[in-house]
């Protein structure tokens, strides 16, 4: 069996963990930026507050007080994916993380009777160690279990844990499931099919696998497969690295902003190659620096952050882009730094990247994987005989706007919760 | 987390003599891995602690004062006694929790459901500060109130 771990409006749920005070009240998340809303309390979606509404939409409500908001703290939401990650791997006999507030449980060689009490209890469990309320899917294949999740999150009754596990509850569930939500199909799959009277997943299932197979091909008839209970997405494609690192020691010590972003934007772009070529992509990009721990006479300062990008990137310009705005929230001119490092983290396969509400411009993105393709045959010698404007001393001071941040309650020393 | 990797790489692990030995290893490289590590010292479970830092004295007869930092664990059971930290009415206090009545008695409701600990729901709670400067706080239905974890160290800078 498989039981897929999704935690419930994830970015909201890290801001209340520290601040209980959101407990219950309207509340939004902005994008980096603080472009857009990217994550919304349930009774900010009880509001009509659509994902990627523009902030300034909801400003006036933000102004009279009926709905708060939070610029996006994904230092924050990355150590508490990681602690709630952790508790769920010492649950399961395999635990395969599938995003920042995802992850499959992959319940072999446990007693299928005893399955939704024990997550019940994990529940409490996550709940507890985390402050982050989770809700589980419990079913046969992994595309079942994604199912199970919306109906454990969408109907109270099931308090966080819905079972799918018989012919009968599968009929039921899927006959409830509009084709659009179906894992691997989607919103944009949607349409098309819906054009051909299957607009739910049942309808989908009903067809013969011909007919899935000639309209969406192989991956169509694994879906198709996975919802009557077939298991044909067994788990991961052979494990690649989870991160990449490329950091230096400099000869001389560096203060300057623009000589660092110089060289952060190298090793940002050795990164985006080392991702190309195994053909993945990551979702988050972070930047270290570190003093020169050996001078104890000048002032020390190890910082790190990251920056999550909406879609998972390989390309050089994005990898580049999101590494100069990590250094930015980091960076401070007293300090004569050493040592300086990008690491690009949450690593999938570049063609199982799924396409993100907020990640607008598809047209562009192609774009840039383009530019990234040219800069690596023409880089293929090893040197950077090509390389963006931003990777060496250039302009890169657009601040971004990060207005309403919270705390870096568990990742800095000087911002803990304050206690009287 | 790449912090931890970068410190192999900086060389915090320790190394004898402060270089790469040749010749003879050392006998007392055998015994490196004893080292006290404070993490594995004051973090019973990683994954539930967390730090927070006092602001004020209102627990300064305890011995807790502002600016010291307290290890929280929230995968612990309170119990009678116990330094918690607690959500109160919009705030974030340090209190000691007790189930009997400081002196006098008075009925209760139950505690508020939900985010609390199960066991919280059934019981009086108060809220006892280390002297008698300040109130005990008897949680009621009326407050805002979450148990938010247990303090299990208290550290202080003394120089």
């Amino acid at each position: 069996m498989f039981a897929l771990v999704d935690c419930n409006n994830f970015f909201v749920s890290c801001e209340r963990a520290f601040q209980p005070e959101l407990e219950g009240r309207p509340v939004v998340v902005l994008s980096n930026n603080d472009g857009c809303v990217v994550a919304r309390s349930n009774e900010s979606k009880a509001m009509g507050i659509k994902m990627g509404t523009p902030f300034f939409q909801v400003k006036p409500l933000v102004e009279q007080g009926k709905l708060a908001v939070r610029s996006s703290n994904y230092t924050l939401y990355g150590d508490l994916s990681a602690r709630v990650m952790s508790v769920l791997a010492a649950f399961a006999p395999r635990l395969e993380r599938y995003s920042i507030d995802e992850a499959f449980m992959i319940m072999d060689g446990v007693d299928e009777a005893a399955l939704p009490g024990l997550c019940s209890e994990l529940i409490v469990k996550v709940r507890r160690w985390t402050g982050i309320p989770v809700s589980i899917g419990i079913a046969p294949t992994k595309t079942l279990a994604k199912v199970a999740n919306h109906f454990a999150k969408r109907y109270k009754g099931y308090r966080g844990v819905c079972l799918i596990d018989n012919a009968e509850k599968i009929r039921k569930a899927l006959a409830l499931t509009p084709i659009g939500e179906v894992w691997g199909i989607g919103w944009r799959g949607a349409p098309k099919l819906a054009s051909e009277g299957v607009d739910t997943a049942l309808r989908f299932v009903e067809k013969p696998e011909a007919w899935v197979r000639s309209r969406m091909g192989v991956v169509g008839v694994r879906t198709w497969a996975e919802l009557q209970g077939q298991v044909t997405i067994e788990s991961d494609r052979d494990e690649k690295r989870k991160s990449i690192c490329t950091s230096r020691s400099f000869a001389d010590m560096i203060s300057d902003f623009d000589e660092l972003a110089f060289r952060v934007s190298d090793f940002a772009g050795k990164c985006a190659e080392k991702l190309r070529k195994e053909g993945t992509a990551a979702s988050s990009v972070g930047v270290f620096l570190h003093t020169n721990r050996f001078r104890e006479d000048l002032a020390q300062y190890y910082p790190n952050a990251s920056v999550r990008l909406d879609v998972p990137a390989s390309s050089t310009p994005e990898i580049v882009g999101a590494a100069l705005k990590a250094m930015r929230l980091i960076y401070r001119p007293e300090y004569a730094y050493k040592r300086a490092g990008v690491i690009v983290t949450d690593i999938v396969e570049a063609d199982a990247i799924q396409p993100s509400l907020f990640d607008f411009d598809w047209s562009e993105r192609g774009r840039e994987d383009e530019i990234s393709k040219v800069m690596d045959r023409v880089n293929v010698a090893g040197k950077n005989v090509l390389r963006l404007a931003t990777q060496r001393p250039g302009h890169y001071s657009d601040g971004i706007r990060h207005d309403f941040g919270s705390r870096l309650f568990t990742t800095d020393w000087t911002q803990l919760l304050e206690i009287r | 987390m790449y912090e931890m990797k970068d410190q192999e790489e900086r060389g915090d692990v320790p190394v004898v003599g402060g270089k790469p030995l040749h010749g003879f290893a050392s006998p007392a490289q055998d015994y490196l891995d004893t080292f006290i590590s404070l993490d594995k010292e004051l973090v019973r479970h990683p994954a539930a602690t967390y730090y927070g830092r006092v602001v004020g004295n209102s627990m300064q007869a305890a011995g807790v004062r502002e600016g010291d930092v307290l290890v929280i664990d929230k995968s612990l059971e309170p119990s009678e006694g116990d330094l918690v930290v607690c959500f109160v009415d919009g705030e974030f206090l340090l209190r000691f929790l007790s189930f009997h009545a400081p002196g006098g008695k008075g009925p209760r409701k139950a505690g508020k459901p939900g985010v609390s600990y199960r066991i919280l729901r059934q019981q009086r709670l108060w809220l006892l500060p280390a002297d008698d400067s300040l109130p005990a706080i008897e949680v009621s239905d009326a407050n805002d109130f979450t148990v938010w974890g247990i303090v299990t160290y208290v550290i202080k800078k003394v120089r």
